[in-house]
């Protein structure tokens, strides 16, 4: 069960995938992991490539389904849940950002940012006071009618920031959020990722290579041999 | 119902604020299913219309709508849809010119016979003018008269064949009527009814033509039988025409139900294509938290609005084909192509309601079925799917 203070939950998750397509002896990915995270703080997770570090962060999400153990997310089991009460959970209480920004290609910053607001059951009107409020919070009030193929890396994260952010969720999952973007532009995105969830007490769960990035969140988890240990 | 998402995405999946890209592909089939449609709704409206005015032909012309067997006088215009009788004789003649001969269909008829009606169904020379002959004067057609290579004024002999006697009587070509139709035509002099009962001298089968309006033949018929009337309608006294006529529509109405069947197939690919090019899209609102079910819906939306408009455009661009295809007809008729000859050219152009609703009903359910089907690939797709995208 889950602590009153806890958000996410983990316990004795285990996960392996297929060698091949065709089958043969399964890869251990993940082994007996134990994981919690408290409403309004921060995780990271680190570790080498192929560690199996977003698998962690799509399993605590309820992207994919782990082979055994449990996985608790506000007080629920995720496993047992529906699609549809999936689907109501990741609309009102989970936001996503990847390393590719992933904002849709036809529509504007703007519809982007105002589209999971409606997909929560807000009408057109609120849900683009939100989003445009959104995204001036994330300096992004000049580029509201720009596409995708018109901004910048930088500024397609900061959309995917306001998106993820503008349905107040509990927790943000983010993946790698700064991986394609240059030294500067990275820079940006961190101390505005940072500064909105501590801002608006989201809790976080950060996946990152980067170890200065990741020691700004409360607790470093380090995914090492298929297990996760704090980090020193 | 999250309606304004649902608005949203149809809106831009029917290209409103979309891509140039996307608004072609979604007017590339709407113009595709659109011709589909123009053409099936043209075919079919053009091919009931020929079959009727066949028949229209043959019962104005060679029979009646219904025939009553009797040779007693009678008051036949009593019955409430009747709009014309006529007391006909007809016979069988050889009929010869100075090059060639043909067995012919006589048929003797009152003044009264070529009506408004009957007149619309023809095309009428300038008639002969008797000048010193006592000769009986008869109706060809513009066909038998090109096989007799005779003109209006010219001398034909018609050989009288009874069961005692042969005789032959001379006659002078009054003038050349033209139906429109060879097949009909061909064979079919029109002579006085007097003539023909003095030629013939009670040896022709004389009978009642009546023309009756169009929806109540079956009832007259049953009126007229309860009366006791010897009755026949014009599809029984040309049972081989209306048959054929018959069938051919039906197999037509057949074979357009079949080629909207593979339209209403073909759009399903359009839901297959749009959901194929959209998966990461799919995935990235349903990570988003936007169900299935929503996503489902608005895809279904959106090709439906594209066939229902399709169809609805595609049966007003048929139809205004094919209700203008009159000048285009007449002037094919005009040129006298042989090998067009024993085609009707000359018809009205009837729209058949019943039969353009079970084309676009067949097309519109197939499609709703298939496209459905097709959308089952949404399930498919998992949020977590458009990570691996970029």
């Amino acid at each position: 069960m889950m602590k009153s203070a806890e958000v996410l939950r983990l316990e004795q998750v285990f996960k392996s995938f297929p060698a091949t397509l065709r089958g043969g002896p399964p890869i251990q990915i993940l082994e007996g992991i134990d994981l919690s995270l408290e409403r309004s703080s921060s995780i990271a997770i680190t570790g080498n490539s192929g560690s199996g570090k977003s698998t962690l962060l799509q399993i605590s999400a309820g992207l994919m389904q782990c082979d055994s153990g449990r996985v608790w997310f506000e007080e629920q089991e995720i496993s047992a849940l529906g699609d549809d009460k999936l689907s109501q959970l990741r609309s009102h209480s989970m936001g996503f950002i990847f390393q590719n920004s992933l904002l849709l290609d036809d529509f504007t910053a703007l519809e982007n940012v105002q589209i999971p607001s409606m997909i929560a059951g807000k009408s057109e009107k609120q849900a683009k006071v939100l989003a445009m409020e959104m995204l001036t919070t994330v300096g992004m009030q000049d580029r509201l009618h720009h596409t995708s193929d018109q901004l910048s890396g930088g500024e397609r994260q900061r959309v995917a920031i306001a998106r993820a952010l503008v349905n107040a969720p509990s927790v943000i999952f983010a993946d790698e959020p700064t991986g394609s973007l240059d030294e500067q532009n990275a820079s940006l995105v961190e101390d505005l990722l940072f500064s909105l969830v501590q801002q608006q007490q989201v809790a976080l769960m950060l996946i990152t290579h980067n170890y200065s990035f990741a020691q700004r969140c409360d607790v470093v988890y380090h995914l090492h041999d298929r297990k996760v240990e704090v980090s020193s | 119902m999250k309606q304004p998402l649902f608005a949203l995405l149809v809106k831009r999946k029917l290209g409103f604020g979309a891509n140039r890209a996307a608004k072609r592909r979604i007017l590339f089939n709407l113009l595709l299913i659109t011709l589909v449609v123009s053409a099936l709704v043209f075919a079919q409206m053009f091919v009931v219309s020929m079959s009727r005015g066949i028949a229209d032909k043959y019962a104005l012309l060679g029979n009646g709508h219904l025939q009553v067997h009797t040779t007693e006088p009678v008051d036949l215009s009593r019955y409430r849809a009747v709009i014309d009788v006529q007391k006909v004789g007809q016979s069988y003649a050889l009929i010869y010119s100075p090059s060639a001969n043909r067995m012919v269909r006589l048929k003797g008829v009152q003044d009264s016979y070529f009506s408004e009606l009957r007149k619309e169904q023809l095309t009428m020379g300038e008639p002969y003018v008797q000048s010193e002959s006592n000769l009986p004067q008869i109706l060809l057609s513009t066909t038998l008269a090109k096989t007799l290579d005779v003109q209006i004024g010219d001398r034909v002999a018609l050989m009288l064949v009874s069961q005692s006697s042969i005789r032959p009587q001379l006659c002078i070509v009054q003038n050349l009527y033209d139906s429109g139709y060879q097949e009909l035509d061909a064979n079919l002099v029109f002579s006085n009814y007097e003539l023909m009962a003095r030629l013939f001298q009670g040896k022709e089968e004389t009978y009642y033509e009546l023309l009756v309006e169009g929806d109540a033949l079956e009832q007259t018929k049953r009126e007229l039988k309860a009366d006791g009337y010897a009755v026949t309608s014009w599809d029984e006294e040309n049972y081989a025409v209306a048959t054929n006529l018959n069938t051919s529509r039906q197999a037509v109405l057949g074979v357009m139900v079949a080629v909207a069947i593979l339209c209403g197939y073909f759009i399903s690919e359009l839901s297959r294509e749009l959901v194929e090019d959209d998966k990461y899209k799919i995935a990235m609102l349903t990570l988003l938290g936007a169900t299935k079910r929503i996503i489902r819906r608005s895809y279904f939306s959106t090709v439906m609005v594209v066939t229902l408009v399709s169809v609805l455009l595609g049966t007003l661009l048929g139809m205004a084909f094919a209700l203008n295809l009159s000048p285009l007809l007449s002037s094919i008729a005009a040129r006298s192509i042989p090998s067009l000859a024993y085609y009707l050219l000359d018809f009205s152009i009837v729209i058949p309601w019943l039969d353009i609703l079970i084309i676009t009903l067949v097309l519109v359910g197939v499609s709703v079925i298939s496209v459905l089907f097709s959308l089952r690939r949404v399930a498919r797709i998992e949020p977590i799917s458009c990570a691996h995208f970029d």
